[in-house]
């Protein structure tokens, strides 16, 4: 698709309303550089996203502990001043300031459950001990006691330190990240030496009950009443939250409207610049909506501004954005040609071409009625769990069906179905002839697409002497008609003799004289690539012998599975058959996968696609925030 | 593949830097060229701007000089296994820690958010901390609660008792550093064979030094217990381990811990009589080992970080000369200011020459 490069110049306070009319037509990309105009260096959108950004991190830490239930409606769209966004951020904070308190009350309800989970594990420990431990309740005329948790790792270095202050520290337990201590040492008048090494180390104390002379269950259920305690502490704090929480509701799900609304500004800070009241933005818009964009800023735009376009530049090529193919059926096909890469502005998107090769391909080379409605039931089957992709499923399943009926293959079985044409089996060397030819045809098209795509750009010397371009295609041609006559006459012939000297020392003279080393360098370096051009396409064309080797090795091995099921008795013969089946589907089935990719991104997309373009991604205006 | 194969991408790497390293006679030469000369020689346009304040400028050129290191730490981590590089990013998080102390000063003490912003140090994704919470944090309780509930779980605690007794958060920031050093060890304690004992003597000496400045700082500066100075400290891979460290920090007086250190710290802290002496000798201590380590060390990854730690030492020297210029100290301060950092080179000689 054709793109102008447009520039809008506005006043700074249209900017908002601008960035909106922009979000809603879905056709602008920003063009994130800055203008060639140095004056315009001030960012006008920066003080807009800060304060967007504080309400929106506000926002979702309110509705963590008031969760918006019902879902978001968009409602009119309007303008979202700063001034407006300001006050909202300011509510919100006021909110948030407010639940906060109840996040910390939580937060202490947490803590304290936590410490009874350890005093309760701490005292099932003590059960066995033969000691008095309401006396490690008290400070002592001589010995004070601090019974209590800290984290593990503080443990060894607590330990020298309470050394050194006189202290002897005790493990008595170690559980999860913390470990129990008992540390007992010297009591004085003035506050324990220890005490802030005890801070220092997160020791946390753990209170010993005043009646421990009861029994352990009394206790028990004592710890037990407490845990009930905190649990209604915390459902009554829950109710009170949501009580309160209950008249936001509405002003909550409004404040996430206006937010959805200010984004797009937020979006567009980077691709901002402004000098005094003049605001300059710039990005890429299909040539056919530049007419609406302009209609739809005149339509929402108070103040007057200027919307300038023009043709991309030549040095501007790899910045234009690429629509991609809007097509559901092309759109499985197009995540994969994305695993590759992105077409540049110009570049013939290959998926449409990416589709059918593949669909042939993979039918030839797993052409089974059966398996392939196998795997196009299974897509079926899977189509919510994979919705973007199902369709690839069900579209090499088909494919598998139709060669299955030209090949007369189902579930392996070769006698079943009177065969469109024949079985592989039947005649390989005419398989393989045909795989060569489809090979031949695929590289010739490969290279006359990547020839298109480099005179698009206006690369004529490219797409004349550059590897895979015309030259090159008449070096291969030239290879093709000599290898033929060498096959039929058992002679390469003279004129393609000569036609493929002449193209390689064309080929050899380009890239001498675009290298630039030292001499002996450029000797190796032009023989090797010349050599290797040769290597390349004869190794290319034959790699195409897969298609056809595969078509043979998927009855090989359902052959091999007979004839291992007719070894077996009548129940082994159907397991076998079942498990064999499963064996090609997923075996043989991934590997034919793989070995279409591998042909098409090495074979195809090397030689006419470079990938290095990046997708059309428009302002817009989300109808979902992010917080739900 | 052998261990020396695998290095050698590494080594060769560390060869090509460490000839960015100053020599000592480049040190003259730096300390006495301007500013425009300074700014193109290390391309640090900011230092031309005359607009922003002065304090601005420093801080965008501190900030710089940050990107240099931090983006050769990221060169130099490429080659190396996932083991190699924890280790050399947790010795560059010490950057994402300072802005953790920052922050939590920040907002205990209710600083200005922009101000506080900026003197955050942006830092590569591979290096920041996930603070951007923390930093939205709006008031003291929301921080702790987030500390509380993320990897520094372990300080919260601490964290909430300095904002509850309204305590100095020195015990905080010192539990940081602590953890930071507590990390580096733990990874050197785990690193393969190959590296084990060249790492444990580059971080030895690193962390003999940091022990011994803390223990005299702490018990003699801060009049701290021993035992809350012993804490505080983290046993070395050198030769102030843990046993070194109780017996130190149990005696009563500076000269009586610098008679009883162990050799060869006794021996290189003979005579000092302050304790920027004593940090002056370790810092050229430290330094000589690490260019030992760069030179001789059969572990790449003890190099690299050698030349790292090398490389910091000097991006130091090189942010003072240029604060010394921005603050049009005379000639002789910075000079002398050199002097004071590398007391052990002779600086007559070099001018000299």
């Amino acid at each position: 698709m054709l793109m102008k490069h447009v520039r809008l110049l506005v006043l700074t306070e249209d900017l908002p309303a601008a960035s909106l009319s922009l979000a809603e037509t879905l056709s602008f990309h920003p063009d994130l550089r800055p203008p060639t105009e140095t004056r315009l260096e001030t960012l006008p959108g920066r003080d807009y996203r800060e304060v967007f950004s504080q309400a929106q991190a506000r926002l979702t830490k309110i509705t963590r502990l008031i969760p918006l239930t019902t879902p978001p409606r968009f409602a009119a769209v309007r303008v979202i001043e700063i001034a407006e966004l300001r006050t909202l951020n300011a509510w919100l904070g006021d909110i948030w300031e407010q639940a906060s308190r109840y996040e910390e009350e939580l937060r202490r309800l947490d803590d304290a459950e936590r410490l009874i989970k350890e005093q309760q594990t701490a005292l099932e420990n003590f059960a066995d001990l033969n000691i008095d431990l309401r006396l490690l309740r008290n400070k002592t005329r001589f010995l004070e006691f601090h019974v209590g948790l800290l984290p593990r790792e503080h443990l060894r270095q607590l330990e020298g330190a309470a050394t050194l202050a006189g202290y002897i520290l005790s493990t008595y337990m170690q559980q999860g990240e913390n470990a129990h201590v008992v540390i007992v040492g010297p009591a004085g008048d003035k506050e324990s030496p220890l005490a802030p090494v005890l801070a220092a180390a997160g020791f946390q104390t753990l209170p010993i009950p005043l009646e421990l002379d009861r029994k352990p269950a009394e206790l028990q259920q004592d710890f037990a009443e407490q845990r009930v305690n905190l649990a209604a502490q915390r459902q009554t704090l829950h109710q009170q939250l949501q009580q309160w929480g209950e008249p936001f509701h509405a002003q909550l799900s409004a404040a996430r409207h206006t937010l959805l609304l200010a984004e797009p500004l937020v979006t567009l800070d980077a691709a901002l610049r402004s000098a005094g009241h003049l605001a300059h933005l710039a990005g890429w818009v299909p040539a056919t909506a530049v007419a609406t964009l302009e209609q739809r800023l005149q339509q929402s735009l108070t103040q007057p501004f200027d919307l300038t376009s023009r043709d991309p530049r030549p040095d501007e090529r790899k910045l234009v954005p690429t629509v991609p193919i809007k097509s559901r059926v092309l759109a499985p096909f197009a995540l994969l040609v994305k695993q590759y890469g992105i077409p540049a502005y110009g570049e013939i998107d290959p998926t449409p071409l990416f589709a059918v090769t593949f669909l042939l391909m993979f039918g030839m080379m797993f052409g089974d009625v059966g398996h392939g409605a196998v795997i196009a039931l299974a897509a079926i089957w899977a189509r919510h769990k994979i919705p973007d992709f199902y369709l690839f499923g069900v579209f090499a399943g088909i494919s598998s069906i139709a060669f299955g009926f030209i090949f007369g293959s189902i579930f392996g079985y070769e006698d079943v179905l009177p065969a469109l044409w024949m079985s592989p089996l039947h005649n390989p060397i005419l398989m393989l002839e045909v795989a060569l030819g489809w090979g031949i045809a695929f590289i010739i098209v490969a290279c006359l697409l990547g020839i298109y795509n480099r005179l698009a750009i206006g690369d004529v010397i490219g797409a004349v002497f550059e590897r895979h371009g015309v030259v090159n295609l008449l070096f291969y041609l030239a290879f093709l008609g000599g290898g033929f006559g060498l096959a039929i006459n058992g002679a390469f012939g003279i004129t393609a003799t000569l036609s493929v000297i002449v193209t390689l020392l064309a080929l050899a003279v380009f890239q001498w004289q675009h290298l630039h080393a030292p001499t002996g360098e450029k000797i190796l370096v032009v023989v090797i690539e010349t050599l290797d051009t040769i290597i390349v396409y004869l190794s290319n064309t034959l790699s195409f012998l897969r298609v056809s080797a595969f078509s043979l090795n998927h009855v090989a091995l359902a052959l091999a599975i007979f004839t291992l099921a007719d070894m077996m008795g009548s129940f082994g013969h159907v397991v076998t058959l079942i498990l064999g089946n499963i064996f090609i589907l997923v075996l043989e089935g991934g590997i034919v996968m793989i070995q279409v990719m591998r042909l098409q991104y090495y074979e195809g997309f090397s030689r006419y696609f470079s990938g290095d373009g990046h997708a059309f991604a428009p302002l817009r205006l989300r109808r979902e925030s992010v917080i739900n | 593949m052998s261990h020396a194969a695998t290095q050698a991408y590494l080594n060769t790497r560390i060869s090509v830097m460490a000839t960015r390293l100053f020599a000592p006679q480049s040190l003259d030469r730096l300390a006495r060229m301007l500013l425009p000369e300074l700014a193109e020689q290390f391309g640090l346009t900011a230092l031309l701007d005359e607009q922003p304040a002065l304090a601005t400028r420093s801080r965008v050129v501190e900030q710089s000089l940050l990107h240099i290191l931090l983006a050769e730490l990221q060169i130099l981590l490429r080659p190396m296994n996932a083991a190699e590089r924890a280790l050399v990013l947790a010795w560059g998080q010490k950057y994402a820690l300072f802005n953790l102390k920052t922050l939590i000063r920040g907002k205990l003490y209710a600083l200005d958010q922009k101000e506080l912003r900026d003197h955050l140090y942006d830092l590569p994704p591979i290096i920041r901390l996930p603070h951007q919470e923390l930093f939205r944090a709006e008031n003291v309780l929301e921080l702790l609660r987030q500390l509380e509930s993320g990897q520094y779980h372990q300080i919260a605690r601490q964290a909430r008792e300095v904002y509850e007794k309204h305590r100095e958060p020195f015990a905080l920031e010192a539990a940081i550093d602590q953890r930071y050093y507590s990390t580096i060890v733990r990874h050197i304690m785990s690193s393969g064979d190959h590296h084990l004992n060249n790492l444990r003597q580059l971080m030895g000496a690193e962390l003999d030094r940091v022990a011994l400045l803390w223990l005299l700082r702490f018990r003699f500066t801060y009049h701290i217990s021993p035992s809350e100075t012993y804490y505080q400290l983290v046993p070395s891979t050198g030769v102030l381990n843990r046993e070194q460290l109780l017996k130190l920090a149990n005696l009563d007086s500076f000269e009586r811990v610098l008679e009883a250190l162990p050799a060869p710290l006794n021996a290189l802290l003979n005579g000092c009589h302050s304790l920027t002496e004593v940090q002056q000798q370790l810092h050229h201590a430290t330094r000589q080992a690490q260019r030992q380590m760069l030179i001789r060390s059969q572990s790449a990854v003890a190099r690299a970080l050698a030349y790292l730690m090398l490389r910091e030492a000097d991006l130091h020297v090189l942010f003072a000369i240029i604060q010394g210029r921005l603050l049009q100290f005379p000639q002789s301060t910075i000079t002398a200011a050199l002097e004071l950092n590398e007391p052990n080179t002779n600086w007559a000689e070099l001018r000299a020459a």
